[in-house]
């Protein structure tokens, strides 16, 4: 899959039913029916890097940092393309480390939204970090862990 | 704790540059680096609050996700200060829960484990410093796990 840069008419990849943040957006199933999607803003700074894959989603680096040669991921996924989610991420990870040359991709994975456990470790992330009451999800405070991929070079 | 004076970004930027060495790292920033414009940049861009008690400096970045959370960083190696300041900001911020990101081998480890902290986990390479890649330690604490001296 390939990535290209954000344009003004991707606008509609920027929002949907995810947790904010997530690494892996997969659109949540119960989402209220008042409640505003959430959504991305349009790239503003020079510490986001921002990718589209038209028609699946979106993915974002914040963070980046070019002395510590790392960026934090955010990816969201269009409800009708779930099935590219795997090839999305696995994308994602290849860009950062091939043509933004960064050594560390890192992301929350909130285990509250039972995200496919598999998805991220086949794209070459591991669970490195867990911290309790992270995050504010269905009224409630739940623990959020730290993903990452370091690259060996 | 009256005596805890409240730097803003710039001040702050100044104050990190002149504590030998046990700033690197210190919510992220790097006074060694960073110029002063660039960290008061970041700490204005997380949010950051930053505090000076004597010789030390302590600083904290509220969790926007989770509000009754926030990130702590000190550069003393006192652990009675960190507890106080822990419980300055339980009082303040209406904080419930702490978490810590200390470079590996850095002074401020024993300061966190020696106030109640537990380590949940490890980042990888997760800084650059003085030519090689670093691990950054995570430790998290309750109101609860706090020592109450």
């Amino acid at each position: 899959m390939m990535l290209r840069g954000y344009r003004a008419g991707d606008l509609e990849l920027l929002s949907g039913t995810w947790l904010s943040g997530e690494l892996l957006g997969l659109p949540l199933p119960n989402w209220p029916v008042l409640a505003e999607p959430a959504t991305v803003g349009p790239p503003s700074d020079e510490t986001s890097e921002l990718c589209v894959a038209p028609g699946t989603g979106f993915v974002r680096y914040c963070d980046v940092d070019w002395v510590h040669r790392r960026a934090r991921l955010e990816i969201g996924v269009r409800r009708e393309a779930v099935d590219s989610a795997e090839l999305l991420i696995s994308a994602a990870v290849a860009y950062g480390f091939r043509t933004l040359s960064l050594r560390r991709v890192y992301g929350w994975v909130t285990p509250a939204t039972h995200p496919p456990p598999y998805l991220c470790e086949r794209a070459g992330l591991q669970r490195e970090a867990t911290i309790p009451s992270a995050v504010w999800f269905d009224g409630r405070p739940v623990p959020r862990e730290i993903w990452a991929a370091v690259r060996r070079d | 704790m009256t005596d805890l004076e409240r730097l803003d970004p710039p001040a702050a930027a100044a104050a990190l540059r002149a504590t030998p060495d046990g700033a690197r790292g210190f919510l992220g920033v790097d006074p060694v680096t960073q110029n002063d414009m660039a960290i008061a940049g970041e700490l204005t861009r997380l949010g950051a609050h930053v505090f000076r008690r004597g010789q030390a400096l302590l600083g904290f970045v509220p969790n926007s996700e989770q509000p009754r959370q926030a990130t702590v960083a000190t550069t003393s190696a006192d652990p009675d200060l960190m507890t106080e300041f822990l419980t300055f900001l339980g009082s303040y911020q209406r904080c419930t829960s702490y978490v810590a990101m200390v470079p590996s081998g850095s002074a401020a480890e024993s300061t966190f484990n020696g106030c109640g902290f537990h380590r949940t986990g490890t980042l990888r390479g997760h800084r650059y410093q003085t030519g090689q890649y670093q691990d950054v330690h995570v430790y998290f604490a309750t109101v609860g796990d706090l020592c109450r001296s």
